[in-house]
């Protein structure tokens, strides 16, 4: 099929200016005072929000929650994720059908009802409105997340490496450090990358389960956004994206060089 | 030469534990493996005897091939050796220590895939290193003896390469370099030549040979090809329909006499010409379309005759009482030629013959047989 010139550049700057025109609405939003429409630009630009965002306590108390959680979420989901991927690619057909539905469920299921249904279930253990609680509550999507993109790199995975290096003398241990963990680099990153991506832009599980004890920034900026605070929400917004785009960019330096290994 | 591995009464069961019930209970079966030693093995459900009874000895430096069809049980033995495959009974023996009940790291055997499996994320130094520097030798000792097996196996000049830059025959010396690197006392090849084209199979035979003068490490190399077991083995042995192995024979000796038909066809050199043993005047003979040859010790029933395409001849019509054959068919294949001849009563055989012989479809012959082994099929 013949393609129309420029038609590829034309449907890259669409996607982009798609992508990307949100982010700027951010950006001058955050940096913008009394814009209204139908003016096309603001009448004044200062940093208020930023400085705001950056020196109210009660931010500085939400941003260092999420991090909290997001980081370890990112890491025990991780950690619990891929031995039970692993466990679920030896097992039989049905046990693999079996773990990947219940992973998929907690991933597929409303986060209102999973929510309702973990905050039952938090509160039960004395953990409401509490960090601990909320933790559990962002662990229960991640994990679902993080078995699944396991289950399927171990599915692919060439279990010779591991033989070769057994009958070559490696105990568990060593064949765990030297060939399994260098080739699960990428995976591993991955996991770490969406592990905390999930728990630092979850709301709804934070509200139902924390019960608005527990402050975390995307409730912040839900409240601003509730409060009319329209700069201070475009700034606690754009401040959101941030850690995102270093964890995905972090992510894909640490997997620079490593493939899972196919059979 | 001291026995390095010793397999006594080896069973290894295939398939999986798939549960057929009857009437509430997993059925399974006691099967008698050795009647002369009263032994039985117990066979779960869903599994099926794959190797049974195995024993052989290997000695350090020697090599031992194993010939057998597909799915015979090959790779399963040497899996099996390696303790990368349970054992449903028998004993493994390296050096005179049971290792039967040692994890793989522990045995001193070293299993190589068909496919060489080389770690992707080391470079081929750090390949071959492998086995020494998780021992904890110093990498400089390390690097010595990867050069030295590097040297021998010809991979010099690609130590410094990645896994993917290689050929298909340098993987395979890479990793029969990693192999000896850790110096095994045993040393399993998995169908390592099966894959490979003409030239690369000729170099990577020779490095099995460099490595089997060399290291000491007792061998078995497992193949489906005569001409393999024969280029790298000393002995040949052969796994059997009922998942038996023959005793080890010198390649010569097994080519020469081989020990059953089943052998016999597993080698693949033979013409089997089918025909029946008869007592005439107290003299038993092997006849078959094309003639008679002598047949003592044998009693009277069908039988089979394997002749190799040297022991053969054809000939012209001279012999007024030897039976003339009609040549219906010619195929010329790389090594021999392959003729279909016809009795005047109707019955045919195909005989494999020497590439030189000039016989053309509408020929008559006659065929001179100078040597067969004979075995009964009754």
């Amino acid at each position: 099929m013949r393609r129309l010139p420029g038609a590829r550049a034309l449907a890259v700057i669409l996607l982009t200016t798609f992508a990307l025109s949100p982010l700027l609405m951010l950006l001058l939003t955050s940096v913008s005072r009394a814009w209204f429409y139908p003016a096309l630009f603001s009448p004044s630009y200062d940093m208020t929000a930023w400085t705001a965002l950056l020196l109210d306590a009660s931010h500085r108390t939400a941003l260092r929650n999420s991090l909290l959680l997001g980081v370890l979420t990112a890491v025990a989901s991780t950690a619990l994720a891929l031995p039970l991927g692993r466990a679920a690619a030896l097992s039989t057909p049905l046990v693999q059908r079996t773990i990947a539905l219940l992973a998929f469920a907690a991933v597929a299921l409303p986060p209102v009802a999973l929510g309702i249904g973990l905050q039952l279930t938090v509160l039960a253990l004395g953990l409401g409105g509490s960090l601990a609680g909320v933790l559990l509550a962002h662990l229960v999507p991640a994990l679902g997340y993080l078995t699944l993109i396991f289950l399927g790199v171990f599915l692919r995975w060439d279990t010779r490496l591991d033989e070769a290096a057994a009958t070559l003398g490696a105990a568990s241990g060593i064949r765990w450090a030297r060939v399994a963990l260098p080739l699960l680099r990428r995976p591993i990153s991955d996991a770490l990358a969406l592990g905390f991506l999930v728990s630092w832009s979850q709301v709804a599980l934070t509200l139902l389960v924390g019960g608005g004890a527990v402050a975390t920034l995307p409730l912040d900026v839900l409240a601003m956004l509730q409060a009319g605070q329209d700069q201070r929400a475009a700034a606690g917004a754009l401040a959101l994206t941030i850690p995102a785009l270093i964890v995905l960019g972090a992510a894909r330096v640490a997997a620079r060089n490593t493939s899972v290994v196919v059979a | 030469m001291t026995v390095a591995l010793s397999v006594r009464g080896l069973h290894v069961l295939f398939g999986g534990p798939r549960t057929s019930r009857t009437n509430g209970t997993v059925s399974e079966s006691r099967l008698l493996v050795n009647p002369a030693r009263s032994q039985s093995l117990i066979v779960p459900a869903g599994y099926a005897v794959g190797l049974c009874d195995v024993s052989f000895d290997v000695s350090g430096g020697e090599c031992l091939a194993v010939l057998g069809e597909s799915g015979a049980g090959k790779s399963s033995l040497l899996r099996t050796v390696a303790g990368l495959h349970p054992a449903a009974g028998g004993s493994v023996h390296v050096h005179a220590r049971d290792v039967s009940a040692l994890l793989p790291e522990q045995r001193s055997i070293v299993y190589l895939h068909q496919e060489p499996v080389l770690f992707p994320h080391l470079s081929v130094m750090e390949n071959v290193t492998f086995p020494l520097t998780i021992r904890g030798i110093a990498k400089a000792v390390a690097m010595r003896r990867a050069v030295e097996w590097s040297d021998r196996l010809r991979i010099l000049n690609v130590l410094g390469a990645n896994p993917s830059e290689l050929s298909g025959g340098e993987r395979h010396r890479v990793a029969l370099a990693r192999a000896l690197c850790a110096d095994p006392a045993v040393l399993l090849l998995d169908e390592p030549l099966s894959s490979l084209d003409p030239a690369v199979r000729r170099d990577v035979r020779s490095a099995l040979l460099a490595a089997r003068a060399a290291s000491g490490a007792a061998m078995i190399l497992v193949t489906h090809d005569l001409d393999d077991a024969m280029g790298v083995a000393s002995h040949i042995a052969a796994i059997g329909r009922s998942g038996d192995l023959s005793v080890p024979l010198a390649s010569s000796v097994i080519v020469n006499s081989p020990p059953s038909l089943d052998v016999a066809r597993l080698l693949g050199v033979f013409t089997e010409i089918p025909g029946a043993v008869v007592n005439r005047n107290g003299v038993p003979r092997f006849e078959w379309i094309g003639g008679a040859i002598p047949a003592a010790g044998f009693g009277e029933g069908s039988a089979i005759a394997c002749v190799r395409a040297h022991e053969l001849a054809l000939g012209p019509t001279c012999d007024g009482e030897q039976p003339v054959l009609l040549v219906t068919a010619r195929r010329e294949a790389p090594h021999e030629l392959s003729i279909e001849v016809q009795s005047e009563a109707g019955s045919s055989a195909t005989l494999r013959l020497g590439l030189g012989t000039s016989v053309m479809p509408g020929d008559r012959v006659q065929c001179t047989v100078t040597n067969a082994r004979l075995f009964s099929t009754v």
